[in-house]
């Protein structure tokens, strides 16, 4: 259907954007890849007075590595996500994680700024940065701030900008050496969101003892949530899937799902510890091609 | 502003654009310019069949505010073919049964055109994954995969149009 | 005279096709071997489709078009307190606004054979626009026509409807106990069937084994990718002409109806359909356009959004199907008890018919002494449901093929021997009474199906079990024989050779209009780019009936045999003629007249030859199916269908048995085409039917919470994309023992039936568990495995 009519701005730096969106306040939104606001808008159930779109803002489109971290722009695609150009290719996990997002157009389109942003409690990217503990950098028009992920998203499609802000930028860290990842989701057809998505980071020590780990969970309440349970559990533990099924089935998933048409509270809770257990045994052995490549 | 002007590159040629800035690349395509090569199936990105070439990658036009298009290359199904001879991979999808009905054909064509322009001779489980985003009702899939699969083994030009 | 001989029809002349580039080996002894029919052509209208050179029902426009939209019920049930549409009358430019008091006749009927008044009412009302009530959400309610498609959207919020919700009834069960709220003051039940053979309780007891299960199938929703759409322009003439995307170009009767014109005065063009699988069958937008038009005499342009097709338009019958079956310890059958219950949702449609055919072919394609069916539909306030690929005889392919999966397992039988054992034969009966009179190929496409799954393939990993099952089914095709089915077709030369046929087929995808192009051009001697197919237009068209019901093969196909035949007899003597030789000898091929010593003369000059002696140069057909009086299903019943097209398919699966997720890895679809015309147009439908029954099996739901639909989206309404699916490997049976032409069986229907069952089937296989309901979910698997405690 046609959009209720809007103004359009299309501000050619971040300056100019954040005075806009400050300025109109909830009456303007904010377009990245438009991959989720523009079927709000042509459903006819989001009606802003103003879209200002971000398109022109090249300077959140760089990729840059900050010391140990790597700094990825607001209107970085899916698609080089997944493709791992340049400084991305030490970003394995939103790599894998970005290849899962919709299908190759929505890749094409969508930016990694909007999906954290639109906070989808199904989907892979805000799950994976959880898992990373990234941070999420925002700008508004009293300046420039970090948020962790732990506190950026709030709730179902709910995140802390605040009126006005934007998702300028995001910080994952560097993986360490021996270090494994792995992004497992389960979805109705490939390409759909998840019903359940689980990423695990797993580090071995030199020894090849599991040093951290880290489990993120998409699907599984209304943000992404870290199973800290496990990643306690697994600490010290030998670097064995054996291992790593018997720690998950012991540990009381600290997750409250809800029931929905794709699936019940039941089957979620039942996916997280499947999915979890498929995660921490491909990171293991990643971490563990790592570890030998290392070690010679 | 309420309406925008833009200046894109549609198949080829120039063109200078005006239009209230709540639609979409599919709507002015389609009503405006009368390009009836795009389809609209869903209106959220889902079926495919709105697909075009924007700067040569795969888009749902329908998710494509017109604003955005200033400055860009569009190509649609008719962009294709060349001097009005057909493309091998029409002649292909033709030959193989791979159009029923026909209504996904023109976004399933460029999906597949833009995927072995990167990807020649890919296997039929590679050609699956790369058109699982444009959905067909009619055929059942296999014959597409045929036909771009055809299409991927004899090359066939893929390489240098558009 | 090509293609009159025909294989002999029982086994012996039997000979199969498979795989994708099948050579076709000759099985009889004919006149002269088939040219143009038999082989895989390039269809004409796929030049266009790749092209985009085709214009669906959207793709038209006019000068001074204006945009229609129509105005929905967010309440399943409710009364109309006031309807207020003076601010979108006032909107500038809103051309108008009609409620049902706008509309001159404002009810369809839909006809209910076979019923008394003691079950149901004889003829069931549709509103064009609901007047006092709405019965489902997304009934409509108001129309609108507007300069701009923004201008309709901003009319349609300017209506103020004042609804008064209503208790309504969501579940046929609950429907049909006493006090329930009544959907139509004439009650809740809508039709019921009952079909007695032998005596079933009797063939119970004498069984060995009763197999007695409970199965539900879901609703479903068309889903083809063009949304509903259409044109409508009042001619030069007066005409009100209405261009749209339609599987029956007849109902223009419908419209003249609704808006008291006479029939002679509405006219509509078909399209090229992008997909109608039954949901195009009923009257979708013609209506609306009509009135709209006629209103305000300007063309308007109608497209409904797939959230307003997902939500609104009539679906697929759910229903739960109860089965006991009885069979002897060596698996032979001896009883099948079904009871049957479909809910219409709120209007009946075409659902009386749907559990006709649910009760008719209940039993499967088996031999069972004693059969009992009693079939019910009933009216709820969910959204309405009526023709889907199958019509009934599709939904319950998934109990008589489970339950006979049961029995075998239950014996310690091989379930394709003892489906062999069971399966029909040419001369018996069908439980309804009716006697089959054409080859049943139920066990050449049971062994051919199971015989290329080929070897079994190993688990891909841990946690991964991999089965096989089988499923075959029938299905009829052609309509009702009271119906008196009939299509017409006008076949004539040019004067220059080429050749033009007219028929009123509407063409959805499955190659309707080129395949008549074939049979054309075989039988006059030309080559099939030499013919040019005008379809679909009621007015320029000779009629040929719906596109529906696996009927437009068998039916228009014998339309055009029958005009291409007459034209050519009338042809011949001319050209023998000119080519001094007799008649019966001369030959039409390649664009001449041959006579037997090689001689030719261009047809061509046949033409100009034929317009000297005034010799007509055009045949019009008419082929009339066999045609019967409704019969009494409890006394024995008799014909029902013209024929029905036997197949089976097999499938092999992998079962994740921690998730639940079941993989297609292998699927094989055999069916008895009798000829296939086009085989590249075959093998297209058995691999789209194929993959639309698989959907059907693990991932479609409309899911309705008390009549409001939860999934008007096709991004929570999940078809299956190409990578939910394996290829398909069709294998194409040539009995020759078809009542279309050339010996052709319908097969557009028939693919849809096995995939659920054949998957159940496999599932068992693998994880020794009974799925009953549809979809099989992966979390309906899971817990049947026990997962989820």
């Amino acid at each position: 259907m046609p959009a209720v009519p809007f103004d359009y701005e299309a501000p050619r730096t971040l300056q100019e954007a954040v005075e806009l969106l400050g300025a109109w306040g909830e009456e303007a939104k904010p377009l990245a890849g438009g991959q989720s606001l523009v079927p709000l808008l042509t459903l006819r159930l989001v009606r802003p007075r103003v879209v200002v779109d971000l398109a022109g803002l090249d300077e959140l489109k760089g990729v840059v590595r900050e010391d140990g971290m790597v700094r990825i722009g607001a209107l970085v695609r899916h698609r080089s996500l997944e493709r791992g150009e340049g400084p991305l290719r030490l970003c394995p996990v939103l790599q894998e994680a970005a290849s899962l997002v919709g299908n190759v157009r929505v890749r094409t389109l969508g930016t990694l700024g909007g999906s954290l942003a639109h906070a989808d409690p199904a989907a892979e990217l805000p799950a994976a940065v959880r898992a990373l503990d990234g941070e999420i950098v925002v700008r508004g028009r009293e300046g420039e701030r970090t948020v962790p992920a732990s506190a950026f998203f709030t709730g179902v499609l709910a995140t802390a900008l605040r009126p006005g802000e934007l998702v300028t930028a995001v910080r994952v860290p560097v993986l360490g050496e021996r270090t494994g990842w792995a992004v497992e989701e389960f979805s109705r057809r490939a390409g759909d969101f998840a019903i359940v998505a689980s990423v695990a980071l797993v580090q071995l020590d030199p020894l090849g003892r599991i040093a951290g780990a880290r489990v993120a969970l998409a699907g599984v309440g209304p943000t992404p949530q870290r199973v800290e349970s496990v990643e306690a559990a697994l600490r010290g533990e030998r670097a064995a899937v054996e291992t790593v099924r018997e720690v998950v089935a012991a540990c009381p998933l600290e997750i409250d799902p809800e029931s929905d048409i794709h699936a019940s509270a039941a089957y979620r809770r039942h996916l997280a510890r499947v999915l979890t257990v498929r995660a921490l045994g491909r990171a293991l052995l990643r971490a563990g091609r790592s570890h030998r490549e290392e070690d010679p | 502003m309420r309406d925008v002007q833009v200046r894109l590159t549609l198949n080829g040629e120039e063109r200078r654009i005006r239009a209230p800035a709540h639609r979409t690349l599919l709507q002015v395509l389609r009503d405006d310019l009368g390009m009836t090569d795009v389809k609209e199936g869903c209106g959220e990105g889902v079926c495919g069949t709105c697909t075009v070439l924007l700067d040569g990658e795969p888009v749902s036009s329908c998710l494509v505010l017109i604003g955005r298009i200033d400055g860009r290359d569009v190509v649609t199904l008719r962009g294709l073919a060349e001097g009005g001879r057909v493309h091998p991979l029409q002649v292909a999808f033709a030959t193989h049964g791979a159009a029923q009905c026909g209504f996904c054909t023109p976004g399933m064509i460029l999906t597949a055109y833009a995927f072995l322009r990167d990807h020649p001779r890919p296997t039929r489980e590679e050609i699956r994954r790369a058109i699982a985003g444009n959905l067909c009702r009619c055929t059942g899939y296999t014959k597409i995969v045929d036909a771009i699969a055809a299409a991927g083994r004899d090359g066939g030009g893929i390489r240098d149009a558009g | 005279m090509p293609g009159e001989a025909r294989s002999a029809p029982s086994g012996d002349g039997m000979r199969g096709r498979g795989g994708r580039s099948g050579r076709r080996s000759p099985v009889t002894v004919p006149a002269r071997p088939l040219r143009v029919v038999g082989r895989p052509i390039t269809r004409h209208d796929a030049w266009d489709k790749v092209q985009a050179r085709t214009l669906y029902g959207a793709d038209w426009h006019m000068p001074g078009m204006l945009h229609g939209a129509v105005l929905r019920s967010p309440y399943p049930a409710a009364r109309i307190r006031h309807i207020d549409t003076s601010a979108a009358r006032l909107l500038p430019g809103v051309a108008a606004v009609l409620t049902a008091r706008d509309v001159p006749r404002n009810t369809l009927w839909t006809d209910v054979p076979g019923q008394t008044t003691a079950v149901g009412p004889l003829r069931a009302r549709l509103h064009v626009l609901a007047d006092e009530v709405v019965r489902y959400q997304g009934e409509p309610v108001a129309l609108v026509a507007a300069e701009t498609p923004e201008l309709a959207q901003e009319a349609l919020e300017l209506i103020r409807v004042e609804y008064e919700p209503t208790p309504g009834v969501f579940d046929p069960e609950e429907a049909l106990r006493p006090g329930a709220p009544p959907v139509h003051p004439e009650g809740n039940l809508l039709a019921r069937w009952r079909i007695r053979c032998g005596d079933v309780e009797e063939g119970l007891r004498e069984a060995d084994v009763v197999v007695e299960q409970t199965y539900r199938c879901q609703v479903v929703d068309h889903a083809y990718l063009e949304p509903e759409a259409g044109v409508a322009w009042v001619d030069a003439d007066g005409v009100l002409t209405i261009r749209v995307s339609t599987q029956v170009i007849e109902h223009y009767r419908d419209v003249a109806e609704v808006l008291g014109l006479p029939h002679n005065k509405v006219r509509v063009i078909g399209a090229y359909v992008g997909g109608g699988f039954g949901g195009k069958e009923d009257v979708t937008v013609e209506a609306f356009l009509g009135l709209l038009a006629w209103r305000t005499r300007r063309p308007v342009r109608m497209v409904w959004s797939r959230q307003e097709s997902l939500l609104a338009r009539p679906k697929r019958h759910p229903f739960v199907m109860r089965y006991r079956t009885g069979a002897r310890r060596d698996g032979t059958l001896v009883a099948q008890q079904v009871e049957l219950l479909a809910d219409s949702g709120a209007y009946a449609y075409l659902s009386a018919l749907v559990l006709m055919y649910a009760a008719v072919t209940a039993a499967g394609p088996y031999r069972v002494p004693h059969v009992e069916v009693t079939a019910r539909v009933a009216y709820t306030n969910n959204p309405p449901t009526s023709a889907m690929r199958g019509f009934g005889a599709m939904q319950v392919v998934w109990g008589y093929e489970s339950q006979i999966d049961q029995v075998a397992r239950r014996l310690g039988l091989d379930p394709v021997e003892v489906r062999a054992r069971n399966a029909l034969h040419k001369g018996d009966a069908l439980p309804v009474g009716q006697r089959l009179e054409t080859h049943v190929a139920v066990s050449e496409a049971l062994e051919r199906a199971w015989a290329a799954l080929g070897p079994r393939r190993a688990p891909s990993g841990p946690h991964r079990r991999v089965g096989r099952g089988v499923a075959c089914n029938l299905q009829p095709y052609g309509r009702i024989v009271w119906l008196h089915d009939w299509a017409s077709a006008w076949v004539g030369y040019e004067m220059d050779g080429t050749v033009v046929v007219r028929t009123g087929v509407p063409d959805v995808g499955g190659g309707q209009a080129s395949s008549l192009c074939q049979i054309a051009a075989e039988v006059l001697g030309v080559d099939p780019e030499r013919v040019s197919v005008h379809i679909a237009d009621s007015a320029l068209t000779p009629l040929a009936g719906t596109t529906t019901a696996t009927r437009q093969l068998y039916m228009s196909g014998n339309a055009v045999l029958e005009a291409a035949r007459q034209l050519r007899q009338q042809v011949l003597p001319v050209a023998a003629a000119l080519l001094e030789a007799s008649p019966a000898q001369v030959d039409l091929e390649g664009g001449d007249a041959v006579a037997p010593d090689g001689r030719r003369v261009a047809l061509a000059r046949v033409m100009q030859e034929c317009a000297r002696l005034g010799v007509p140069r055009s045949a019009l057909g008419v082929y009339r199916a066999p045609a019967g009086d409704p019969v009494e299903f409890e006394r024995g019943g008799g014909r029902v269908f013209p024929d029905y097209t036997f197949g089976a398919h097999a499938a092999e699966v992998e079962v994740d048995t921690e998730t639940g997720a079941v993989s297609v890895l292998r699927y094989v679809a055999c069916h008895d085409v009798g000829r296939a015309i086009n085989p590249q147009s075959v093998e297209g439908q058995i691999q789209g039917g194929a993959v639309m029954g698989l959907g059907y099996a693990l991932l479609e739901e409309v899911v309705l919470d008390r009549g409001t639909n939860l999934t008007t989206s096709l991004a929570s309404y999940l078809i299956p994309t190409a990578e939910d699916v394996p290829d398909v490997e069709p294998v194409i049976l040539e009995s020759g023992d078809g009542q279309g032409p050339f010996g052709a069986r319908g097969i557009g229907e028939p693919p849809i039936g096995p995939p659920a069952a054949a998957v159940a089937n496999a599932i068992e296989d693998a994880v020794g568990v009974r799925i009953t309901e549809l979809p099989m979910t992966p979390e309906r698997v899971a817990r049947a495995l026990g997962l989820l405690g």
